[in-house]
């Protein structure tokens, strides 16, 4: 990491130099970037900006920065709130800061750039089409005909809209997942009931694999193994609970149904 | 040939699942080809590995750590943070099939009482679990531990 020349900053400068640092972590522990990257990506900033040195405690909801130039100590807090797997926000903070690295961007244009970026968000009927397709391809690479691959894509597009609306209401994700997983299964149930494709249970199988929560679980482990233990614990139950409330649904609408399909 | 023909069938529809998936993840569009041929390398890698007779955690490593070394490749080229696309293009090969039949194998076992051939079925579902998703994110991570170990990719 090359070290910027040394330049004189005031007090104020600092506690502005160590409020965007804070706000960088902020936003890509919400936007679901794994702790290293997150607390390289933040103090890398700081280093940029002029600071002797950064340094940083995550937790599962919240971020601590201190800054230190030339004995001076700022430290600050923030709660973190998950806004939802993001990868375009963390693509564009880390964009920023890599030119504030090369020296390009100063701390006011940091600033100005940070607040500028908005979540961008897929159009959802797009999302529901392909999200209902990759369910529909997972059958396929189970072994299902195109029967199977129909009911799938049918029972996973309306499982993904309802996810959509419980998640635009704000609803806790694993009740979230709990009515999605219900809905999925209810609805490709009806294939085994009407016996329909060369493997009606498969589509049980596939059309519930919305729901497997595959960033958090990577997330997790990667945090394990890169020593940052307690977030890789804290995404850990997260998933865990996630995959619970998903099971939870399959299981209430088998024992409606009485169809058995896959388990 | 036929395992040529398989191996591109197998290809293609993981290739939809990444896309998919990254949709979900909100990654760039310009990001989103790269995902889709992260996927359907990564799947019919593990799928050919798995043909020559090796188990599915360590085909699933051997994956892992292919997508994880294009990923530095990708992201030292395009400047973006490795996860973008690594993990979308790893998401069809995560083991939720074996998730969920663990977990309702275990409603299961409290619902109709203990029995060796449900207990056999939990353990041996979650176990793979487990070892597939640590060979998945333990391979990804390899190449920040093993070579870029002080000093960031991008």
């Amino acid at each position: 990491m090359s070290t910027p020349s040394p330049r004189i900053i005031s007090n104020e400068q600092q506690t502005d130099i160590v409020r965007l640092v804070v706000q960088t972590g902020m936003r890509l522990q919400q936007h679901g970037a794994e702790s290293k990257l997150v607390e390289q990506t933040s103090s890398r900033l700081g280093l940029a900006l002029g600071l002797d040195s950064v340094e940083i405690a995550l937790t599962a909801n919240a971020i601590i920065v201190t800054g230190l130039y030339q004995g001076r100590c700022i430290t600050t807090t923030r709660r973190v709130f998950d806004r939802g797997i993001n990868m375009h926000v963390v693509c564009e903070v880390q964009r920023i800061v890599l030119l504030a690295e090369k020296q390009l961007l100063d701390c006011d244009l940091v600033k100005d750039r940070l607040e500028r970026i908005s979540a961008f968000k897929y159009n959802r009927w797009l999302v529901v089409f392909m999200v209902g397709l990759s369910c529909a391809s997972f059958s396929h690479l189970f072994g299902g005909d195109w029967t199977v691959f129909a009911m799938t894509f049918i029972a996973s597009a309306f499982a993904m809209i309802v996810r959509q609306e419980l998640a635009h209401r704000h609803h806790n994700p694993i009740f979230n997942f709990g009515v999605t997983a219900f809905v999925a299964t209810l609805i490709s149930s009806l294939a085994v009931r009407f016996n329909l494709g060369n493997q009606p249970e498969l589509v049980m199988a596939a059309s519930v694999l919305l729901l497997v929560p595959g960033f958090p679980l990577i997330n997790a482990v990667s945090d394990f193994v890169k020593g940052h233990v307690n977030t890789g614990m804290a995404r850990w139950g997260m998933a865990t609970l996630l995959c619970l409330g998903a099971a939870s649904g399959i299981a209430l609408a088998m024992a409606l149904t009485g169809v058995r399909g896959w388990v | 040939m036929e395992l040529f023909l398989s191996l591109v069938d197998d290809a293609f529809f993981s290739a939809i699942p990444a896309i998919g998936f990254a949709l979900i993840f909100n990654v760039p569009k310009r990001m989103l080809v790269l995902c889709a041929c992260g996927g359907a390398i990564a799947h019919s890698l593990r799928t050919l590995v798995m043909h020559s007779g090796v188990s599915i955690e360590w085909a699933s490593l051997v994956a892992s750590v292919t997508i994880g070394l294009i990923g530095v490749y990708w992201s030292r080229r395009y400047l973006v943070p490795r996860p973008v696309f690594t993990v979308a293009s790893v998401i069809p090969m995560i083991p939720g099939t074996f998730a969920f039949k663990t977990i309702i194998g275990v409603f299961t076992l409290h619902d109709g009482g203990y029995s060796a051939e449900v207990m056999a079925s939990v353990l041996e579902n979650g176990l793979a679990t487990l070892f597939i998703l640590m060979a998945l994110s333990f391979g990804l991570a390899l190449p920040s531990i093993l070579i870029y170990r002080f000093r960031p990719i991008v």
